[in-house]
């Protein structure tokens, strides 16, 4: 075959693929499917290529949340169905950790007894990757020791804390341990009662649920953490037996598990509560006078909530945004009657990317529910801090991924994309403590 | 337009030219029709000029997409293809060794310093606990002898493709040095050889001996091949986009990036669909260069042949990477004396890989029974040779196959990638590679001995210490001892094989060799936006919890609802593992039924096969969804 006569196939397909770029207008809904084609301006690239290039690197500052403006929210490449995105105005510039200032009043007590923090979050705080940063930080300035609450059984391994367990003396996989009942999750695996304790599970140590579970035994090693652990605790019935011996703990009897921790009498202790999945909906569902009691026994002053992630791929009505922004408004308002000595701190979701006609590009939810959540925030008069802005904004997330920062899921951080944005979540909090001090006396006067 | 322009004409590392954007249709269409315009210069005038120019052409079209590709490393693509075209033509005149070590030493060196930089400086600072750093010469000139300036010296970039085009610039030189190729006169005609933008940054390699002779070649395309042509640029679109690309989006890169946010089966069932992941990833980007440059009248080797359906571990690395297989068997293995001898180079790679080991792990106790090893290993050979000098014995034949197939084994796994894993993983392969030679050679009741003391020592490992990877290992072997068993039972009853025995057996080999290789993908992977060590850490990690939760954390009662979710993932692997295993005729009679196509139903095909794979490619992504908590 001539070469010429290649060259009239390729013009051939070209001119085909060329011509349906015109007469099909992008997207072809076909009953429940859609067929997708690109537009001739999409094929010559004028709208996927300049999209992120107006994000600066330097996202380092938090000093202020820039708001995106509003034009970037319905700024969409024109294949996707632009959302109808309600204009929100934040009524308030003031910084946020005034809120706070019951946290760090109580920080003063923390060389006399325990202040406890609970960090409950989704999949974006596991491992304890971002939680170590904050505990670490705050242990520096204001004492303590100890990794906090860990599960009897930890499924999800933690880089603070090693956990064996034993069961009538056997080394088992946690698959194998006892029975374990959660808050989020499969309903299979909720509890009528409420009664999950504080990290919204807890085992219950029973032979006839699972044989052999009535004598379990953690080896729980610290993997890192200087200065050492000084004293457990155990929250479990009173029908469990416990002896202690270094890092290791036998729990014999019939009854629930709440929890264990390993800790310092004074200092602040941070705990780590991670919810894979959950959208933070689930406060209420807890047996709020367990937790009530929980809160104010262990001195719990600040609660920290970072959820609102897995409410994005899912959801693309604004609607169904602002439904589940309005159910975590409640769970702020519960936890709030739960520990009213506590404040609250919410972080906001990161930025999230999802592949539209084979390009990267921020959920076009992130930014409306960052702004709606902020907006939460100031009417329940909790800090506010928003991993969205912090990261860039829109688009950023493809640049933490080359960085090494994100997985390529462009949902989640890797190790060291966790440790950064931990860590200033940490240098957030502490350097809110002067800033909102002269901000305070500034309204006082 | 000026954009797109723009885009076409102008480098940017953002955006190199890629077979599956339509960039690089939009170039290769241009680039196409000039040559179509030179091809259409009358034949009887000028034939040798036009065959000149037509190679000249495409050189610089070559260049251009590497610079397209690459940027500025184009200079190092045209050093070494000057330094090989100097170098093979005085081997050539000379005779002598000197040459063509001097070749290997520049072209390794260079191969060494861009790619494997990093991974000898982490070596070198985990055996002496130094803190070197690397630094980049090339960077450090190209500022003007200066730190500052345009380029970094921190870094060392590795160019597009240098692994390819290093090995074929070797593969000129040895080859002019044995005397199986005429060194060629005309430069401009090696650098086409060298940089024919096909094949250029992935593949397949094409050895001198293969391609040079084209070039002096006219042009010829039948109707026929044209018509294969187009099918391996679609198929290979197909297998890219759909086969890789969406499952990778989709469920494998999740499950690889957090193994422990899912469960046993899901791991498993990712680890599985990376295997075909990265089979069509290779295989399609191939398959598109192959009829690329078929389109061009040029012919490039196969580079896969349905590797998964190989029935044993040897056979794989027959049929898969086919071009690489070749050139380590040409240039490596056959050197260190393949199945017939086993000599200083032998012994040195041997020795140099069990010192690294375990000064690395710190186990200076295996060089104990290694030393043992190798000693007994070398007075053996000595035994044999003196007994049988002319002849080689079966045994032999074994030892020296395997000892240095391990060895091109390694190194073949250290080409993949400078870090460890994919030393372990050349290393795994190899010894699956002589587990499967020796127990091809036992008979019957020593495979059912073997498999029982193995299946049981490995339960017992497993009760013993209750880790997840004694419990894979355990399980694994179970279900072979189980076939073991039954095969062994019907040998004790029956003895002879039927055809339908010998389906099922064929069966088995494939699937047993497709689980190894799946499992030695563990290793396989690695993110290149990380720097080496902690690319290490991450692999090494990435392996061990995924082996943690296919071991510990398997649930049954995730298997349906993942199944039911993940429903077109799972569609997309079982269609394209059905595809593979079609038989090989098969494949060919669909190949020719499209061949044979008029070309306007051509055209028609060609155009809905392209709007289907675009639907994967802007189809919306599958949601997360967590099944174990």
């Amino acid at each position: 075959m001539r070469p010429y006569k290649v060259l009239i196939f390729i013009a051939c397909v070209m001119a085909c693929l060329g011509a349906l770029c015109v007469v099909l207008p992008g997207r072809i809904v076909l009953g429940e499917r859609t067929l997708n084609w690109p537009t001739l301006a999409e094929v010559f690239g004028e709208s996927e290529y300049s999209e992120y290039s107006e994000y600066s690197e330097d996202s380092d500052s938090i000093a202020e949340f820039p708001v995106a403006p509003d034009s970037l929210l319905a700024d969409t490449t024109p294949s996707v169905p632009t959302p109808v995105i309600p204009h929100i105005t934040a009524d308030s510039t003031t910084d946020s950790r005034i809120f706070l200032q019951p946290f760090y009043a109580s920080l003063t007590e923390s060389s006399e007894r325990v202040v406890r923090v609970l960090h409950y979050g989704d999949s974006q705080i596991e491992e304890d990757r971002m939680t170590q940063q904050i505990r670490e930080a705050l242990q520096a300035h204001y004492g303590g020791a100890g990794v906090g609450l860990m599960p009897l059984v930890q499924t999800i391994p933690s880089l603070t804390v090693k956990q064996q367990l034993r069961m009538n003396g056997r080394f088992i996989t946690p698959a194998q341990g006892p029975q374990r009942y959660f808050v989020y999750g499969f309903k299979r695996n909720q509890r009528a009662d409420g009664l999950y304790g504080p990290l919204g599970q807890m085992a219950v140590m029973n032979d006839s649920l699972v044989k052999g579970s009535e004598d379990v035994t953690a080896i729980c090693k610290p993997q890192s953490g200087n200065p050492r652990y000084s004293q457990w605790k155990i929250f479990a019935d009173t029908a469990i037996h416990y002896s202690l011996s270094g890092d290791t703990v036998q729990l014999k009897g019939h009854g629930n598990v709440y929890g264990l921790s390993q800790e310092s009498p004074t200092g602040v202790i941070v705990d780590n509560i991670p919810m894979r999945g959950c959208l933070g909906l689930i406060f209420t569902k807890m047996d709020s006078t367990q937790l009530t009691t929980f809160c104010r026994q262990e001195n719990v002053r600040l609660i920290i909530m970072q959820f609102g992630g897995n409410a994005i791929p899912s959801n693309k009505n604004p609607g169904t945004i602002s439904g589940i922004v309005k159910g975590l408004r409640e769970q702020v308002q519960h936890l709030r009657e739960c520990a009213p000595e506590a404040s609250i701190l919410f972080i906001g979701p990161s930025d999230m990317l999802t592949q539209t006609d084979g390009v990267w590009q921020t959920y076009p939810m992130v930014p409306y529910m960052d702004r709606l959540l902020r907006k939460m925030a100031y009417e329940e008069n909790i800090a506010y801090f928003s991993l969205y802005s912090w990261m860039g904004g829109r688009g950023s997330m493809m640049r933490w991924q080359e960085t090494g920062l994100a997985g390529s899921d462009g949902v989640h951080f890797t190790r060291s994309g966790a440790r950064k944005a931990g860590k200033a979540v940490a240098e957030w909090i502490l350097e809110g403590m002067s800033a909102t001090t002269s901000l305070n006396d500034e309204l006082m006067e | 337009m000026m954009e797109f322009l723009h885009h076409i004409l102008g480098f940017d590392a953002e955006s190199p030219l890629l077979f599956t954007q339509f960039y690089f249709w939009a170039f290769f269409a241009l680039v196409y029709a000039l040559f179509a315009l030179l091809m259409s210069i009358k034949p009887s005038a000028v034939s040798n000029q036009r065959l000149h120019l037509r190679n000249v052409y495409l050189l610089f079209v070559s260049w251009f997409f590497y610079y397209k590709t690459s940027g500025l490393f184009l200079l190092i693509l045209a050093f070494v293809t000057l330094s090989d075209w100097l170098i093979a033509a005085q081997a050539y005149k000379s005779k002598k060794k000197f040459w063509l070590c001097l070749s290997v030493i520049i072209d390794l060196g260079l191969l060494a310093y861009f790619k494997y930089a990093y991974f000898f400086t982490d070596m070198i600072n985990d055996l002496f606990g130094t803190g070197f750093r690397v630094f980049d010469i090339f960077a450090y000139i190209g500022n003007g002898f200066s730190e500052a300036g345009r380029f970094s010296v921190d870094t060392i970039v590795l160019p597009v493709g240098i692994s390819f085009y290093i090995f074929q610039v070797i593969s000129y030189t040895a080859d002019v040095f044995r005397g199986r190729i005429q060194p060629v006169k005309n430069i401009l005609d090696f650098g086409f050889y060298v940089s024919f933008f096909p094949q250029l940054v992935a593949g397949p390699i094409v050895r001198a001996e293969e391609f040079i002779p084209q070039l002096y070649k006219p042009f010829r395309l039948s109707r026929r091949l044209f018509g294969i042509a187009v099918f391996w640029i679609i198929n290979g679109l197909a297998k890219k986009i759909i086969m890789s690309d969406y499952l990778a989006v989709n469920l494998i890169d999740r499950v690889f990036d957090n193994p422990l946010l899912f469960s046993g089966f899901e791991n498993l069932f990712a680890l599985f669909a990376y295997s075909l992941q990265v089979y069509a990833d290779f295989s399609g980007y191939t398959d598109i260069a192959i009829g690329v440059a078929m389109l061009m009248g040029f012919y490039l080797p196969m580079n896969f042949n349905s590797p998964y359906k190989s029935q044993s571990p040897q056979e794989f690395w027959r049929r898969w990477h086919m071009s690489l297989g070749r050139w380590l068997k040409t240039y490596l293995y056959i050197p260190l004396g393949g199945n017939r001898s086993i000599g200083f180079g032998t012994y040195f790679w041997w020795t140099l890989i069990a010192l690294v080991s375990a000064a690395l792990t710190g186990w200076w106790w295996m060089m104990i029974p290694f030393c043992v090893f190798i000693i007994g290993v070398a007075v053996w050979n000595k035994i044999q040779i003196r007994r049988q000098p002319s002849a080689i014995s079966n045994q032999r034949k074994l030892l020296c196959s395997n000892l240095n197939s391990f060895i091109t084994q390694v190194l073949g796994g250290l080409w993949h990638g400078a870090s460890w894993n994919f030393i372990i993983w050349g290393g795994i392969n190899g010894i699956g590679m002589i587990v499967e030679k020796i127990w091809r050679k036992m008979n019957w009741h020593i495979r059912f001995t073997v498999m029982t003391l193995l299946t049981g020592g490995l339960c017992v490992a497993d009760y013993l210490t209750n880790l997840p990877v004694w419990r894979l290992f355990a399980v694994w072997a179970a279900i072979i001892w189980v076939v073991t068993a039954v095969r062994y039972i019907y040998f004790l009853c029956e003895g002879e094989d039927t055809k339908f025995t010998k389906a099922l057996g064929t069966a088995w080999a494939v699937l047993q060799t497709f689980t190894f290789i799946t499992f030695t993908r563990l290793f396989f992977r690695s993110s290149s936006n990380l720097d080496p060590a902690t690319a290490n850490e991450v692999a090494w990690e990435t392996a061990k919890n995924m082996v943690n939760q296919i071991g510990g954390a398997w649930t049954n009662a995730v298997i349906v609802p993942f199944l039911v979710e993940y429903r077109w993932v799972v569609a997309m692997f079982v269609a394209g593992m059905v595809i593979h295993w079609l038989p090989t005729n098969w494949k060919r009679r669909y190949r020719l039924a499209f061949s044979a196509m008029p070309l306007w139903l051509m055209v028609l095909v060609v155009c809905v096969a392209i709007v289907v794979i675009y639907q994967f490619v802007s189809a919306e992504m599958q949601p997360f969804i967590y099944f174990q908590f």
